[in-house]
């Protein structure tokens, strides 16, 4: 029986929740004591055992329900013998689909799964692939052709009790192979495929990234985020010297009998660093402040202070909006708010200047995230210069590569000087690396 | 073991339902698992579910002493662990101070003044002057107990360290003393409110539990369980409500804790019917944030005639 958990927990792998050995193990043992056979209470338990996170708990009961579901249907079965009709069709799977047991039918779902070379399965596109193939090993075309003249021949409007029992069969075979295929790919299939996908997503240009995917960049995001917060949330806890600690320094010299000889220090905690993100929602950088913010607002955890703000022409503030509402929507709405129109980013480092330049103090990191073209108006750079006094440093992120910078009416070089770095950031990799080093500068 | 497990389960259902806690099958099943493989249970939900209660109520069901550690950061052994009673220490060392005159007297040279001190018995680190604390309390209860480990997510990941020892050996090693090993295996609850995220090799440790808002037929049960005194029909229309109240888009959705606090005001209001009014004016008792009220009064109307409109319905019957 070992082996069907063994087969569990690998399905449960491929469906992205973690199971260790240990926890297989344990899993062992909890079968000894529960058994296998009351089904709920098999799924209460391993539930348990097994999924660790409310997340993981979804996918737990989805890929149980689906790796256990082989069930033997129960089914009225119709008396075979009053219907004579049986001698019409001589297919050998309508006898099979008649007369043989259950067991018999999964017996020979498996043969032709065996044979369609189901092992090869890989990827969730090519399960219908792999449930059309197992069924025509199995003879359905010829069940196919044999219905259909059943139902030419007959003269009455209803198909008779016999041709109706032999569709439901069929129908029923057909799911019943469907399961298969699905459980087997749970087996089978590999997860390579997913982390092939992440890895197309982390390098491509964020501007070309489908809208339909950005579910799963967003959670590419979100696990790529949280990464960054544990490195980070440890590194927060060097400690400066601070006042001494009379009763841990009374303490620790016990042993020099009481003289005060080692010191030891109360310490004090460094600030969480703040954050001032400025976005371009203008058309062209649009898509990449979505992933900005994403990333952003995904890391609350290390991060004491975020306020974000964006702007085409007229700068305003998201942080409210963030905080309140759900990522996606917040997004979408500020970009509906502020964005399109053509970017002005003298008016907006005005605005930001007049908004909260009192606010901006040395613990302050403030992001611009923008491609620089201000339509050839005031870019007013003497700002970016107050800004850069006040905080700690300043970032500018460039979507675009480094050859386009400075050409048209981008003026590049012009804010660069008065920016503590410059990051060219155009995928989703470039900006973890840029998220890591504000991390990293910021604290 | 001659029972089986179904039949254990059931047991434990009913013996919480005696101490007041109403529990679905898959909290039971968790606390059979975790006293049937002696391992740590990690319960995760919204705040006011009933996590703590879960370990209290074990206590009294397995007739256990119940040892509570609160978590909070900054926590760290000396206040989890043990201490050494310093203060103690030091007296004893001036004792000793006394007694080294007669042990040391005509003693010839510094060799057998040495000697003698090397023989002489030394208690300075001995359990006489151990200050025991919630973690090793439990590990030395002879009759076994339960730890609650509250909100471990509220501590620092360098105390979750600190337990992995604890809860998968069941044993603290003290340098001076050695290893100390629990000879009856407390039953360890942990509960998180996930403000952090708990690292996995704690978490691999654990069983895992996750206790979410109860649906209606259990809630009622376990209104009527803390509220014994509560109509029928109130307390119907009160968790309907409740029920209702947590589709809407809140900061706090009610929980458990605050529907029977709710169930107790209306008994003390004396109030045998639920109307908009009643509901208006305890609400804050429900809510805890003026954000949530504002946006619960507007539905307030519909709240309560679809509360009371199902509980005709279910009285009939």
């Amino acid at each position: 029986m070992e082996k069907v958990l063994t087969d569990f927990v690998k399905a449960l792998r491929n469906s992205n929740v973690r199971v260790s050995p240990a926890e297989t193990i344990d899993a062992v043992s909890v079968i000894d004591s529960v058994g296998y056979e009351d089904k709920e209470l098999l799924k209460r338990t391993l539930s348990i055992v097994l999924s660790k996170t409310p997340d993981e708990k979804e996918k737990f009961n989805a890929c149980f329900d689906d790796f256990f579901s082989d069930e033997i249907k129960q089914q009225v079965s119709v008396d075979i013998d009053q219907l004579s009709d049986i001698k019409d069709v001589d297919s050998d799977l309508a006898k099979k689909l008649l007369e043989g047991s259950q067991g018999e039918l999964m017996l020979s779902i498996a043969d032709a799964a065996e044979e369609a070379e189901i092992r090869e399965i890989r990827y969730f596109t090519q399960r219908s692939v792999f449930t059309r193939r197992i069924l025509e090993k199995m003879g359905v075309g010829k069940l196919e052709d044999e219905l259909m003249q059943l139902g030419s021949s007959r003269e009455d409007e209803l198909p008779s009790d016999f041709e109706q029992e032999l569709r439901n069969q069929l129908t029923n075979l057909r799911e019943r192979v469907s399961d298969y295929v699905q459980q087997q790919f749970l087996l089978h299939g590999d997860v390579s495929g997913e982390q092939l996908r992440e890895q197309v997503f982390k390098s491509m240009n964020m501007a070309q990234i489908d809208r339909s995917y950005l579910n799963e960049v967003h959670s590419l995001v979100r696990k790529m985020a949280k990464k960054l917060a544990n490195l980070h949330s440890r590194r927060k806890k060097n400690f400066k010297k601070g006042k001494l600690d009379i009763r841990k320094t009374i303490r620790d010299n016990w042993v020099n009998q009481g003289i005060l000889f080692n010191l030891s220090w109360a310490y004090k905690k460094v600030d969480r660093p703040k954050i001032y993100v400025i976005c371009d929602v203008s058309g062209s950088v649009g898509a990449y402040a979505r992933f900005m913010l994403m990333f952003l607002f995904s890391l609350t955890e290390v991060v004491s202070k975020l306020r974000a703000f964006v702007f085409s022409s007229n700068l305003g503030e998201v942080t409210n909006d963030f905080k309140d509402a759900k990522l996606d929507e917040a997004i979408e709405k500020a970009l509906q708010k502020h964005g399109g129109g053509s970017t002005d980013y003298g008016q907006a480092l005005t605005d930001f200047v007049s908004l909260c330049v009192d606010e901006i103090d040395n613990k302050t990191t403030v992001v611009i995230l923008g491609d620089a073209r201000n339509n050839f108006g005031p870019e007013k750079a003497h700002l970016l210069k107050t800004i850069k006094e006040r905080s700690k440093q300043v970032f500018w992120l460039n979507p675009e590569g480094k050859y386009r910078w400075d050409t048209g009416d981008s003026v590049m070089t012009k804010y660069s000087a008065y920016c503590t770095k410059v990051f060219q950031c155009g995928n989703i990799d470039q900006l973890e690396r840029v998220v890591s080093t504000l991390l990293k500068t910021a604290i | 073991m001659t029972d089986g497990p179904k039949k254990i389960i059931k047991d434990i259902t009913k013996g919480f339902a005696k101490h007041g806690y109403i529990c679905s099958e898959q909290i039971a099943t968790a606390v059979y698992l975790a006293s049937e493989l002696e391992k740590p249970i990690l319960i995760e939900g919204p705040p006011g579910v009933g996590k703590t209660e879960l370990a209290n109520t074990a206590a009294l069901y397995f007739k256990k002493e119940m040892i509570r550690l609160q978590c909070y950061e900054g926590l760290d052994e000396s206040k989890a662990l043990y201490e050494w009673r310093y203060g103690k220490q030091l007296l004893y060392t001036q004792i000793l101070k006394e007694q080294m005159q007669e042990v040391l007297e005509g003693a010839k040279g510094l060799k057998e003044s040495l000697d003698r001190l090397m023989k002489f018995e030394d208690i300075f680190f001995s359990e006489e002057f151990l200050e025991t604390r919630p973690l090793l309390e439990a590990l030395t209860s002879e009759k076994g107990s339960v730890l609650l480990i509250d909100e471990v997510d509220k501590s620092d990941e360098e105390f979750e360290a600190l337990l992995l020892e604890i809860l998968s050996e069941f044993q603290i090693s003290i340098p001076e003393l050695g290893v100390r090993k629990a000879d009856v295996r407390p039953l360890v609850v942990l509960t998180s409110n996930n403000s952090r995220e708990i690292g996995d090799a704690l978490k691999r440790r654990c069983l895992h539990l996750y206790i979410p808002f109860p649906d209606a037929k259990l809630e009622r049960q376990i209104v009527q369980a803390r509220v014994p005194e509560i109509t029928e029909s109130m307390q119907i229309q009160l968790v309907n409500f409740v029920q209702g109240i947590r589709e809407l888009d809140l900061k706090k959705l009610p929980a458990i804790s605050e529907t029977i606090d709710w169930a107790k005001t209306v008994i003390l209001l004396n109030s045998e019917e639920l109307d908009a009014k009643l509901a208006e004016d305890t609400l804050n008792v429900l809510l805890k944030h003026q954000q949530d009220i504002d946006v619960v009064k507007k539905e307030i109307p519909a709240l309560v005639s679809s509360a009371t409109e199902t509980s005709d319905g279910k009285s009939l019957n």
